[in-house]
């Protein structure tokens, strides 16, 4: 032990003065003469001369007030404590990661979380700061950098599990976007939760700098058996005029153990409309097709409940139901060949979302009325139809329509309507000597290459070219593929509202083999519902995405949303930036009504989990420790320079002269009782 | 009386002596005395009390003859009387520093002068020949009795002075060899001895034949011990310092000085010696009066 004013210790030669005392016994300073004491001293009493300390408990009472006094004034502190907390570095900057994801509602971890929350905050210093961040798929600080402890475990039990699903980078930036920022030496992030394997990918390009800390808690349980419905297909099909639909249930079952006679059951607007019962073996998919019904209206909402477990977020699966409108399309072709426009047509008319309403005519047939009510028209290897003549075809397309020009032998393009054409045609290209060509670019960041980006999407260069016609692009015209010569494949020119692609090859089998590819199908309905401005009806969306409901309102008009807990937000339509936007943080069915709607039903939106997020799998958290830190051990960073801390610095966080002050004065306090008694019980002091 | 001219002469308060002047300071015992006084003469002499017949022998007063007697028997006797005679009175007064103490008002020693001094008056007045002896641990003055020492008395008693300790058994040992003939010692002391020391001290001086008388002098807070604040009590004789808790112990104090006093009271009782406790708070007049005037009625039964 040192001390911080070691003179002071000289007062502890004050605890001579009741020794002195009780020896000498010189407090009676009154002197009374008396003839004789010859009767007093018959009386039992002990002399001074001959005095014994007789009290050694109030001696000792005595003398332990005053050095604990005087060692209180000496500042004492440990010099092992002072040196671990030098080695420490002092106060800390916390961050407290805290996971609110959909897993964390599986059995008690949340409870189990926010325990360890509490506990990480019981154990900051005095000096300590925290920050309070909860995270699923984004962070979010909930308390920014203080010591308050009370406001910090009021945040942590405020704090709810969420729908939302996993992510440790977002969480973890923000982690060293603090800890970074923060002038302490000492920083550490405490991330708890249940370490789903979902949640990293290890690419998430975050790594701490030396000197941070990164302590995982981990309250996932290992065998967690979870059964969820990932997703559902709707079967679509016509019938009397009416849209049947046959819902489809997966069935994930993420447990060891098999689970046999699950009960399945639709919910159709509330009503239960069939169980059927499954049997999904351990980390095994299935599936539940139930009895077709009549979709009698819009946004149906409906919802498939599988069985029962610890997770039950995930056992349920909410969609809505809206019956589809078909895809007008209009193929126009030369006439010469009954069968000119066959494959185009096949390959429309399998589509279900959407269905294609298809029509094939011949060029000189098409009137301009049969164009107006079309949502894409297809020019098929045909000359310019006259019906689209004198800026008729240009003002569909100018109204949103949606034109597919296909090149061939018998197509052409008048000069008169070279503003539609996504560029200038040139002379055909001969590409049957030698090696054919195939496709070798696609943009697949155009909507209509998109879906392809995934590997194994489609193999567009198994397609043999034979010819295409040259295509100059215009300035504004974009380019969505080429040919592996660097030829234009397909271009894209906007016009007004709609849409032009120009496909320089054939979609039959004359100039390419390209239609009796596996991709000409997919190719063909991207193609037509990208023109055609086709959205696909949602049945449900997932947790975490942002509805902008100002795009989806035509008139723009106000609205109030009710969410699935019973929240009412109230929107305006004419609102700037974020106003209009919704963020779907819960799982369940969202009402928007809109003002001045026409009385029915409010348009329903479906959210739920993120699949992934019913995947318990457990990741080793060393090994995000490891990948953060860039430290294969768990154990805690040493900072590279251990500060060294200063004397006054380490007696003010101990803070041991108060304890020994109060020690020393209630010490007083008792001898003063006691000596009182004692005094009062005695004849002679 | 000329009180402010003469030294000692306040120790013969008027207003003592007016209450006490007209009792006698009688003997108990027989004493000697070649002046007719007030005491009973141990031998026969002329005066008018009979005393008794013894037969007639040659050389006898033929005038002393009974003649009623010898009318009566036929045989000659003559009569004898009782003969008044004077004594020496002295005062044996204890100056230690113990007689110092005065809790409030007199002194003991003071009041012990007092006594000295009226008792001292009252022998001069019944031309007795009064003496003084003041003594600590030995003898410090000495005034022979004398008819003509009564001044010098007064004087002695003026400038007694206690300095010193005091013990009984050597002063009144060494007294016992000055006195050759018996008398009145008044013994003035607050005895701080144990009784059968004192008693020790005193029996020379009884076996002599004198009629000692013994005044007890204490103060009241000798008797009550009337103390209230822990305090250190210093021995005035030792000079010895207790420290002492007044409450604690003042009923047994009281207790220690009854006894005291009851053992003293037994003691000379036993050896025929006037025994009084005087009280510095009380009036001298009275406590003397009390005395001299029971000690009378005594001395008038025998």
């Amino acid at each position: 032990m040192a001390f911080l004013t070691p003179f002071f210790l000289l007062g502890l030669s004050a605890i001579a003065i009741p020794v002195l005392i009780h020896l000498i016994q010189r407090e009676r300073k009154r002197v009374v003469e008396f003839p004789s004491l010859m009767f007093v001293r018959r009386i039992p009493y002990q002399s001074v001369r001959r005095r014994r300390i007789r009290h050694w408990a109030l001696l000792l009472l005595r003398a332990a007030a005053i050095a604990l006094i005087a060692a209180a004034f000496a500042r004492p502190f440990l010099r092992q404590g002072a040196a671990a907390a030098a080695v420490g570095g002092g106060a800390r900057e916390v961050v407290i990661l805290l996971d609110q994801s959909a897993s964390m509602g599986y059995g008690d971890h949340w409870d189990r979380a926010r325990e360890a929350a509490r506990t990480a905050v019981r154990g900051l210093g005095n000096d300590d700061r925290a920050t309070l961040v909860l995270f699923s798929r984004n962070a979010e600080e909930h308390m920014r950098a203080t010591a308050d402890r009370s406001r910090l475990e009021a945040a942590i039990n405020a704090a709810k599990a969420g729908s939302d699903s996993t992510r440790y980078g977002p969480a973890l930036k923000l982690a060293d976007s603090i800890l970074s920022r923060s002038s302490l030496k000492r920083r550490d992030a405490v991330l708890i939760s249940d370490f789903q394997k979902s949640g990293w990918s290890g690419s998430e390009d975050v790594r701490f700098p030396d000197g941070i800390t990164v302590n995982a808690v981990s309250v996932g349980a290992p065998g967690t058996a979870n059964l969820a419905v990932p997703s559902v297909t709707f079967a679509r099909a016509s019938f009397s005029g009416q849209e049947r639909i046959a819902v489809t249930a997966g069935l994930s079952n993420k447990g060891d153990a098999p689970l046999e006679d699950v009960p399945v059951t639709l919910t159709i607007d509330g009503h239960e409309i069939q169980t059927e019962h499954a049997t999904v073996g351990a980390h095994a998919s299935g599936s539940v097709t139930f009895t077709q019904f009549t979709l009698t209206g819009s946004n149906v909402r409906g919802s498939v409940h599988a069985g029962s477990d610890l997770l039950p977020a995930d056992n349920t699966f909410h969609f809505v139901l809206t019956p589809s409108a078909p895809v007008s399309v209009m193929v126009v072709d030369s006439g010469d060949r009954s069968d000119a426009s066959l494959f185009l047509s096949k390959a429309l008319s399998i589509g279900t979302t959407p269905t294609f309403q298809v029509d094939v005519s011949p060029a000189s047939r098409v009137t301009p009325p049969a164009l107006e009510k079309r949502a894409v028209v297809v020019l098929n290897d045909t000359m310019f139809p006259p019906a689209g003549g004198g800026g008729a075809l240009e003002r569909f397309v100018e109204r949103g329509g949606g034109l597919l020009i296909v090149m061939g032998d018998h197509a052409s393009w008048p000069q008169g309507e070279a503003d539609l054409l996504p560029g200038r045609l040139g002379a055909t290209v001969d590409r049957t000597t030698g090696r054919s060509g195939s496709l070798g670019y696609l943009d697949y960041s155009h909507p209509v290459f998109e879906v392809f980006k995934a590997p194994r999407s489609g193999d567009f260069s198994a397609g043999h070219v034979f010819r295409y016609r040259a295509l100059q692009p215009g300035p504004t015209d974009r380019i969505l593929a080429r040919f592996d010569d660097g030829a234009i494949a397909a271009a894209e020119r906007k016009v007004g509202a709609g849409r032009v692609i120009v496909w320089t090859t054939t979609l039959d089998d004359t100039w390419t083999d390209i239609a009796v590819k596996p991709i000409f199908l997919p190719l063909v309905h991207q193609l037509v519902r990208y023109l055609a401005h086709y959205e696909p009806a949602t049945s449900w969306v997932t947790v975490g995405q942002v509805l902008d409901l100002n795009a989806r309102a035509k008139d723009r008009s106000n609205r109030i949303v009710v969410t699935p807990s019973g929240d009412r937000i109230t929107q305006s339509g004419a609102g700037q930036g974020n106003e209009g936007l919704l963020e779907l943080s819960q799982q369940g069915v969202y009402e928007v009504r809109w003002s001045g709607a026409a009385a029915g039903r409010p348009e329903a939106i479906a959210v739920n989990l993120d699949p992934v997020e019913s995947d318990l799998t457990p990741l080793d958290p060393r090994e995000l420790v490891a990948a953060v830190t860039g430290r294969a051990t768990p154990t805690s960073a040493q900072p590279a320079v251990a500060p060294e801390m200063t004397r006054e610095e380490a007696e003010r966080r101990q803070g041991l002269w108060w304890y020994l002050l109060m020690t020393g004065l209630l010490l007083l306090a008792a001898e003063t009782v006691i000596s009182n008694r004692l005094s009062r019980r005695e004849k002679f002091l | 009386m000329q009180q402010q001219a003469l030294p000692g002469a306040r120790f013969v308060d008027p207003k003592i002596l007016m209450r006490i002047g007209n009792l006698e300071l009688l003997a108990r015992n027989v004493v000697e005395g070649f002046i007719n006084g007030l005491h009973r003469a141990p031998y026969f002499g002329a005066s008018i009390d009979f005393a008794e017949h013894r037969g007639y022998v040659a050389g006898d007063d033929i005038r002393r003859v009974d003649w009623r007697l010898f009318a009566r028997t036929d045989r000659f006797y003559v009569k004898q009387y009782e003969a008044d005679t004077n004594t020496n009175l002295s005062v044996l007064l204890d100056i230690s520093r113990s007689m110092t103490f005065a809790s409030r008002g007199v002194p003991k020693l003071e009041y012990g002068c007092f006594v000295g001094g009226c008792l001292a008056y009252l022998a001069q007045r019944q031309r007795d020949r009064v003496g003084l002896i003041t003594f600590d641990d030995d003898i410090v003055s000495h005034v022979p009795p004398s008819a003509k020492h009564f001044n010098v008395v007064l004087h002695t008693l003026e400038r007694a002075k206690a300095e010193r300790p005091g013990r009984l058994d050597v002063p009144l040992h060494k007294m016992a060899e000055h006195f050759r003939r018996r008398g009145i010692l008044v013994l003035i002391s607050d005895f701080y001895e144990e009784p059968d020391a004192i008693l020790e001290a005193i029996k020379p001086l009884k076996f002599l034949g004198n009629d000692i008388i013994v005044f007890h002098v204490l103060d009241p807070a000798e008797i009550d011990f009337g103390y209230e604040d822990a305090s250190s009590f210093e021995d005035l004789e030792t000079g010895e310092q207790v420290p002492v808790v007044p409450e604690s112990l003042v009923q047994e104090y009281r207790a220690l000085m009854q006894a005291h006093i009851m053992a003293l009271t037994t003691r000379f009782s036993e050896h025929r010696i006037d025994y009084t406790v005087l009280n510095t708070a009380e009036p001298l007049d009275r406590a003397l009066f009390s005395y001299l005037s029971s000690r009378e009625r005594l001395m008038r039964v025998r």
